[in-house]
């Protein structure tokens, strides 16, 4: 059994950040720096987030985040940069998430409607007798 | 200047209501009305349609609106149509019954349909509209059709081709010369678009054969006089044939070996310098460096040509493409299919760096799962330079079946079946089938459910509860099978799968023929060794198994080769009555050549049953190789009791086989579905427990290794209902004993 | 088996308002409008351009639409406003137009093509014809349709969420927050924004979804979810009914997969 891994996202090396200064670059510099973030802050954007994952598949278990690089580029209320940092995994929480969903009030076609509605497709093998063993 | 109308009077109107004249004028009383608004008055009324001529003459304080209209079509009919039928030609048309009739409509329409019989080669076609009055005001259209011959193309003939001669040349083109079959072949009608496609499937020819330079100066196709022959001819300039040179890989990317990527290069120096194998040799990079996680990487072929030893140097350089993401996935079309059925296909997340191999890869496996007619995956550029959206469109197509059956059979009587199997349940993924059947000579009931991501994962989860009853088919025996079997599988690795299973069934062998030998000589005798199997009774087989599943044929790296390796194991014996283990192992070697057309395959099977208690293994848990040597009855071959008058076969406790096919296509256009192929079969069943056949088990059987082969060909049919194989076979190597099967039509079976 | 159902005398012979008056009477009289329809297109036939086949075009849309044939709903629907552009009778052809389509509008799951084209439908009900009094009952299936929209991006950014790829769900419910506002999703999407920022360390984004969603929100249940995060009290780990075989159940017979 040999693990796989699986990258997500985008995180800037630290070559890139450190072309980044602090008080001077505005979002536009440093979007031609480092490119445009994968996630922002709800506020108009004043946090940028540039997350990257790394996952480890193994089996049958569930696949597991083994390392994640999150750089956040904060930015003072007048556009320049506040503060560039650049954590990992050890500061993310483990959340349970809440089942509760808003339902949607227009039901669609009902379960019976759903089943015969998709029926039409015939099979060779209804016909043709398969022998296996 | 300008009026002012206290009332409006319309003359000529028979059908059309006064109100909705006024409508499209758009006139109120009284309103002040200059010339202009008068004039587009009128226009509003011209353009609506309904009216021949139209008057709108102020008098004084009333205006006069004088109409002639068009009269309304009752019936559209066409005459002297042979090839094309009513139904599509309607399509065409403009001008619709109940509505007004307009001459340059119907001239429009005329012209519409003439298009439509050029583009079926018919360019001599003439059709004319023609009106027959009908009372009050209302017309009959009538359309008369002289469709002409068809126009084939007499010669195709080819100017500068020195290295191919004009009929090689001719058989790389869609479009055919006519021949002796010109009737049937439609290939043969001349239709300029096809020109087109000519032209590049010659250039495809040249360059795959390392033409570079080759080009199509020119493609003119004249008419004769008598408009209804056509010669078609090319003019090309080949060029010279180019080899490899020197080849290797190097990297612009800093941090980016290239070495790795080198020895994937399967191109020998002085092979013919083909864009095929550079493009196959690019996929293979691709996928290493998706395999890797390389983001933003791109192989660039960069060729130096050296004219005067006709070779060329290639160097793939590895740049560090733009940094582009995946701004959103948007999946269309799924009308059945939940989203997240398809959307858990993809690799790529939103936000994730966007790798053209990775979608492509995904599309695969998105039309792998069979829910979807069409699946078509493309990216289209996002809200931001750098970003793009990846946009699914699926066509679903139903996927659920439902089949109902009466039988009656000559000793259990009439019976029925009802079968509903769905793979795509709910439009969640799901398969689920439930099949019912009583009372006839065969019965298998099965209630089967697979679950692909049990808990949101990659992990298959697979269920079935079975009930087979199988009487006297091709064995003089009954035998009936009860049993549950749950089992999982899952990724171990890149192209590896697991699955384990757990599986507890009855087996009952009952009613052997002859079982009580009282009368020597009874005509239906069977074997000692069945009826032995048969007294043991109902056997309960608990067991457990694996099989490990390694498949490079779609993720591999070489794109147009692959190895499937098989091995399963199952342990019988946890509890139960019966202990043995079943090994069971395949390898499978495929290899596309000759330009990806043909694929070569090498299979080879094994299989051995190895009893642990002293007890014999039974018919039913022996191998018979029905299905894996082609050429034989089912059942038509292994060891076989021959002193009984039913001459029982008995199966093996070892079966191996070696098949070596070939596909080729059979040269019809693609949209009949037929491909051909070859094959040779050999192999064996061999080996019992219990030897000792005959009527009471004093005669033994013949259980050694006798190699069995056969040699065929085979027809392949795609059809709406799933790929059917027609197998034409004959037994070169067999025993005196075994059943042969010339013909026989299979499910061609995916492994 | 069974002759066409051209049954009835040839209609030739009466007057575009009896065969129209025929219509209307098997339309109230019978369940299923089939024989409505066909007077009424035949009044269309026989007397094109009269004022009768105005109205039993409008009616024809009708009792399609009440058979839940909704494509010929939609071509009758079209036919007339094609013809009458005018007439006081085309803003109930247009409502009815995009209800053909609202109708049709399926589970949050699948395609939501016909969603938008109820929504392009019904605005053109509520610009065109705003005071007609289809305007009023399309506003109200504005919303809804449009909430059903929300719903759709919360169903990919709670897959995305329960994946654990953050940066693509807050993306999606960011999008909520944003463009569908007045939807009642916007409390869910800002809770699942708590929770996404929450996970990825980002404790004071987290806290200003959390004041967001406790202004406006203040007393939907997220918010409750949101405070217990907030304060790191009371959202156990293992809310309740979250066994192992119990998620089974809910995964594969239910098909939630949260």
């Amino acid at each position: 059994c040999a693990p796989v891994y699986r990258n997500h996202g985008y995180a800037p090396e630290d070559t890139a950040l450190a072309q980044i200064t602090v008080g001077k670059d505005t979002r536009d510099t440093v979007a031609e720096i480092v490119g445009r973030p994968s996630a922002a802050g709800l506020l108009n954007d004043e946090g940028w987030y540039y997350v990257q994952s790394r996952y480890r598949h193994f089996g049958a278990r569930r696949p597991e985040e083994i390392e994640r690089q999150v750089v956040a580029i904060s930015f003072t209320p007048n556009g320049t940069v506040e503060n560039v940092e650049r954590f990992g995994l050890e500061q993310g929480k483990v959340v349970p998430l809440s089942r509760r969903v808003t339902e949607s009030n227009i039901k669609g076609v009902s379960l019976i409607g759903q089943l015969l509605g998709n029926i039409g497709q015939f099979r060779a093998d209804q016909f043709i007798p398969q022998e296996e063993r | 200047q300008s009026y002012s109308f206290s009332n409006v009077v319309i003359e000529g109107s028979t059908r059309v209501d006064a109100t909705t004249i006024l409508g499209f004028a758009g006139i109120e009383r009284g309103a002040a009305i200059s010339a202009a608004e008068l004039n587009s008055a009128y226009q509003r009324l011209q353009n609506s349609g309904l009216f021949e001529k139209i008057e709108v003459v102020p008098q004084g304080s009333t205006l006069v609106i004088r109409v002639q209209e068009y009269p309304t079509i009752n019936v559209i009919s066409f005459e002297g149509n042979k090839r094309l039928k009513d139904e599509n030609l309607a399509e065409l048309l403009q001008s619709q019954s109940r509505r007004a009739y307009s001459p340059a409509q119907a001239e429009a329409d005329a012209a519409a349909i003439t298009e439509l019989y050029a583009t079926r080669g018919r360019i001599a076609a003439t059709v004319k509209p023609r009106i027959i009055r009908r009372s009050d005001n209302r017309v009959d259209l009538v359309f008369d059709i002289t469709e002409g011959k068809v126009v084939e193309i007499e010669r195709l003939s080819f100017v500068g081709n020195r290295s191919f001669s004009d009929r090689r040349l001719r058989q790389v083109l869609e479009t055919k010369q006519a021949g002796i079959l010109r009737t049937f072949i439609a290939s043969d009608t001349f239709i300029a678009e096809r020109i087109e496609l000519d032209k590049q499937l010659l250039r495809d020819f040249y360059m795959s054969r390392g033409y570079v330079d080759f080009q199509v100066l020119d493609a003119s196709a004249e008419v004769t006089r008598e408009r209804d022959a056509f010669f078609v001819t090319f003019t090309v300039q080949e060029g010279q044939s180019y080899d490899f040179g020197q080849v290797g890989v190097s990297s612009e990317i800093e941090g980016v070996d290239p070495t790795e990527f080198g020895d994937l290069v399967t191109i020998r120096r002085g092979a013919t310098y083909s864009p095929g194998v550079v493009e196959n040799n690019i996929t293979r990079m691709e996928n290493l460096a998706l395999r890797k996680g390389l983001n933003f990487v791109r192989f660039e072929p960069r060729v130096t040509k050296n004219a005067q030893n006709q070779t060329i140097d290639l160097n793939f350089v590895m740049v560090r493409g733009e940094r582009v993401f995946v701004e959103r996935i948007d999946i269309e079309g799924n009308t059945t299919t939940l989203d997240e059925v398809v959307r858990r296909q993809f690799r790529t997340v939103e936000g994730d760096p966007f790798n053209p191999r990775e979608v492509r890869q995904s599309a695969e496996r998105i039309r792998a799962l069979g829910y979807f007619g069409d699946a078509r995956v493309d990216a289209q550029p996002g809200s931001s330079p750098d970003q793009v959206i990846v946009n699914v469109d699926v066509e679903e197509q139903p996927t659920g079946s439902l089949s109902f059956g009466l039988s009656y059979g000559v000793e259990s009587g009439a019976g029925f079946n009802i079968g509903f199997s769905e793979s795509n349940f709910l439009g969640r993924g799901q398969s689920v089938g439930v099949n019912v059947s009583t009372g006839t000579d065969s019965v298998n009931s099965s209630i089967s459910f697979a679950e692909p991501a049990f808990l949101g994962r990659d992990l298959r989860f697979k269920f079935s509860i079975f009930y087979t009853e199988t009487n006297s088919e091709n064995s003089r025996y009954d035998t009936r099978n009860i049993g549950i079997s749950p089992s999982i599988d899952f990724p171990i690795s890149e192209n590896g799968r697991l699955e384990l299973r757990y599986k507890i069934s009855e087996d009952v062998i009952s009613d052997v023929e002859g079982s009580e030998a009282s009368v020597p000589g009874d005509p239906d005798v069977s074997s000692a060794i069945l009826r032995e199997e048969a007294d043991r009774g109902a056997l309960i087989t608990s067991s457990v198994g694996y099989s490990y599943n390694y498949d490079t044929r779609r993720t591999g790296l070489n794109p147009t080769g692959g190895l499937l390796l098989r091995f399963s194991q199952d342990f019988a014996g946890l509890g139960g009555d019966v202990q043995y283990i079943s090994t069971n192992a395949l390898a499978l070697a495929e290899r596309k050549v000759w330009n990806e057309d043909v694929t070569l395959r090498a299979i080879f099977e094994g299989g051995a049953i190895h009893m642990l208690d002293d007890n014999p293994s039974r018919v039913t848990d022996r191998f018979f190789g029905n299905g894996k040597i082609r050429g034989f009855e089912s059942n038509g071959l292994g060891p076989r009791d021959l002193n009984v008058s039913n001459e029982d076969a008995l199966g093996g406790n070892y079966f191996a086989v070696a098949r070596f096919e070939a596909d080729f296509p059979l040269g019809l256009p693609e949209e009949y579905g037929f491909t051909g192929g070859a094959f040779l079969d050999a192999g064996s069943v061999w080996s019992l427990d219990n030897v000792n056949g005959g009527v009471d088990g004093t005669d033994e059987v013949d259980d050694g290794f006798h190699l069995r082969s056969s040699i065929g060909l085979s027809v392949f049919w795609t059809t709406p209902i799933g790929p059917l194989r027609f197998n034409f076979a004959k037994a070169l190597v067999k025993e005196d004993y075994d059943e042969e099967r010339f013909f026989d039509l299979t499910i061609s079976t995916k492994f | 088996c069974g002759g066409g159902k051209e049954e009835g005398p040839p209609l030739e012979s009466f007057t575009a308002e009896e065969i129209y008056k025929k219509g209307e009477f098997e339309l109230e009289a019978q369940t299923k409008p089939d024989s409505a329809i066909r007077y009424f297109s035949e009044v269309e036939r026989l007397y094109p351009y009269s004022e009768w086949a105005k109205r039993a075009l409008i009616m024809q849309a009708f009792s399609y639409h009440k058979a839940k044939k909704y494509e010929d709903a939609r071509g009758a629907a079209q036919r007339f406003l094609d013809f009458y552009p005018g007439d006081e009778d085309a803003a109930y052809a247009q409502y009815l137009l995009a209800l053909s389509y609202y109708d049709q509008i399926d589970e949050v799951g699948r395609d939501q093509g016909l969603t938008f084209q109820a929504l392009q439908g019904l605005r053109t009900v509520i610009e065109d014809y705003p005071e007609s009094e289809y305007a009023r009952s399309a506003i109200l299936k504005f919303d809804l349709a449009f909430d059903h929209l929300a719903a759709k991006e919360m169903e990919i950014g709670r897959y995305y969420l329960k994946r654990g790829n953050y940066t693509a769900a807050i993306n999606r419910f960011r999008t909520v927050v944003q463009d569908f506002q007045t939807t009642t999703h916007t409390a869910e999407a800002l809770h699942r924004l708590v929770e996404s920022y929450l996970a990825l360390g980002l404790t004071d984004e987290a806290q200003t979804a959390g004041a967001i969603l406790g202004y406006n929100y203040q007393s939907s249940p997220f918010y409750d979810d949101s405070y217990k995060l907030l304060t790191g009290r009371g959202l156990s780990m293992e809310a309740k009914g979250n066994s192992w075989l119990n998620q089974v159940y809910r995964q594969v017979i239910r098909g939630e997969w949260l």
